[in-house]
């Protein structure tokens, strides 16, 4: 909140919020409630509350009190664990994704004080890995480990007003698939993001690709369709800084820009390139192999690898 | 070992919602009659294409559209044979620039049909594991270990 407080959860069921003091961050509170892992918060910067969910299937939702953050309870129902929750940009309502081939799209109950979810199912065929919220606070993307980005509408009778027609359709009753994308070479999808306007989609997958959506309008092919494929191991996360501008970072260890338009989009340049003398790398191995004539990652050179290599050329004495 | 006995359960049969390789992945518009047909014509071609010293265009045409899925093994096998003819008879020295001149979606292919060799290597194919290994090496250096990681995420098993 207003950048000097940071809520993180350390691999664990309890979720600590620590603030900036001086030049060091401070513990601050603990929020324990969950009995497993949690996997995801979202802290909602204007009604200062924050969602947590975790594997034990639950989500909380936690507001500010004198005696601390107290939780509230969310109906989830489902029958995995979540994996992944944002609030959408009112505030008004959340999302939360999971391994029960489910969305539970939550809105609050003022009557029994708790919050109600209704559930996405159908077409989902796997695990929900990420989600995403447009900014008319109606549309919601999702990418799934069954290889595929999602365009659903997850409008609230009661709490959503009738919102603008977009590109991605007009008639919007709770559940319609506004889009569904599919990775190019069968790759989960890890994460996926709208752009500032919410007229286009991006998703990162598992087959080492980032993939851009310009879609037309309901019912219709795609105006475009851009698959970059990468020489670099997978990208976990990207988000948009503008409407031809994104960055996205994964499993190759340095975040990297993109810029493009609906006409293509390209590589620009590293945020942290490991090669570069200018650069204090984050990570100090990252696999560099985005220019792929430096040889093959990460195993150019280091220790074990010359070890292998050079009892490949030694005798065996037996 | 009685006690690993219930990893053999099949507790697909227990879940009415059971996901299908067919829910993964879209099955060949060709059809596995046409898909055979074309596989049958690209490999007489590519033997065509050998004997005049082509083998930029042999690879580009066994790379594009290869049989994937189910049910068309008999393709499968044909194209299997005749890209490992083109990798046989092609000089180390030339690999980089023939790699060079196919596209993204022919990379991941040719990769694809790398690790497919490696694994039949010993079984009767007359494939040597240093040749599969030396267009691997090269493959990788033009078009990454992004290509290896698509290899290993599709599930268009060519």
């Amino acid at each position: 909140m207003g950048n000097t407080e940071v809520a993180v959860c350390a691999n664990s069921n309890e979720a600590q919020i620590y603030a900036r003091v001086g030049d060091a961050w401070e513990l601050q509170h603990t929020l324990a409630e969950h009995d497993k892992l949690i996997t995801a918060i979202s802290w909602a910067p204007q009604s200062n509350r924050i969602v947590t969910c975790s594997q034990d299937r639950n989500a909380y939702v936690w507001t500010p009190t004198e005696n601390g953050w107290k939780p509230a309870l969310v109906l989830l129902r489902i029958n995995r664990a979540a994996t992944c929750v944002k609030w959408s940009p009112k505030e008004d309502k959340f999302a939360v994704g999971s391994g029960a081939r489910t969305i539970a799209v939550c809105s609050f109950d003022e009557e029994n004080n708790w919050w109600v979810s209704k559930h996405i199912k159908k077409p989902l065929r796997s695990t929900v890995l990420s989600i995403d919220w447009h900014p008319n606070n109606v549309l919601l993307a999702a990418g799934a480990a069954d290889a595929k980005a999602y365009v659903f509408s997850a409008f609230i009778k009661g709490v959503d007003s009738k919102p603008e027609p977009t590109v991605w359709g007009d008639r919007l009753p709770f559940g319609t698939i506004c889009g569904e994308f599919s990775s190019p070479s069968g790759g989960w999808v890890h994460d996926v993001a709208f752009s500032p306007s919410g007229d286009v989609l991006g998703f990162v997958a598992h087959d080492s690709s980032l993939n851009v959506v310009y879609p037309s309008g309901p019912g219709a092919p795609p105006t475009a369709y851009i698959s970059v494929k990468l020489t670099s191991l997978p990208f976990l996360n990207l988000a948009f800084t503008s409407e031809t501008q994104l960055i996205a970072a994964g499993h190759d260890c340095q975040p990297i820009v993109f810029t493009g338009s609906s006409s293509g989009w390209a590589l620009s340049h590293s945020l942290d390139d490991p090669t570069s003398s200018s650069s204090r790398p984050l990570t100090p191995h990252g696999t560099g192999s985005r220019v792929p004539s430096g040889g093959v990652g990460r195993l150019g050179n280091n220790e074990a690898f010359n070890m292998f290599k050079a009892a490949d050329s030694k005798q065996l004495d037996s | 070992m009685s006690e690993y006995a219930f990893r053999k359960i099949d507790i697909d049969a227990l879940d009415e919602d059971v996901i299908l390789p067919s829910d993964l992945y879209d099955p060949d518009p060709r059809g596995p009659d046409g898909v055979l047909s074309d596989a049958k014509s690209k490999s007489a071609e590519v033997r065509n294409l050998i004997s005049r010293g082509d083998t930029v265009g042999a690879l580009s045409t066994i790379l594009t559209e290869p049989p994937y899925g189910e049910g068309v093994d008999e393709a499968k096998d044909l194209t299997t044979t005749a890209l490992l003819l083109i990798l046989n008879s092609t000089r180390s020295t030339e690999i980089p620039a023939i790699v060079k001149e196919l596209s993204p979606e022919q990379q991941d292919h040719l990769m694809a049909y790398l690790y497919k060799g490696m694994a039949a290597l010993g079984q009767g194919t007359d494939v040597s594991g240093s040749v599969l290994l030396t267009w691997h090496e090269k493959l990788t250096e033009v078009a990454g270990v992004g290509c290896i990681v698509r290899v290993m995420t599709d599930r268009r098993t060519l």
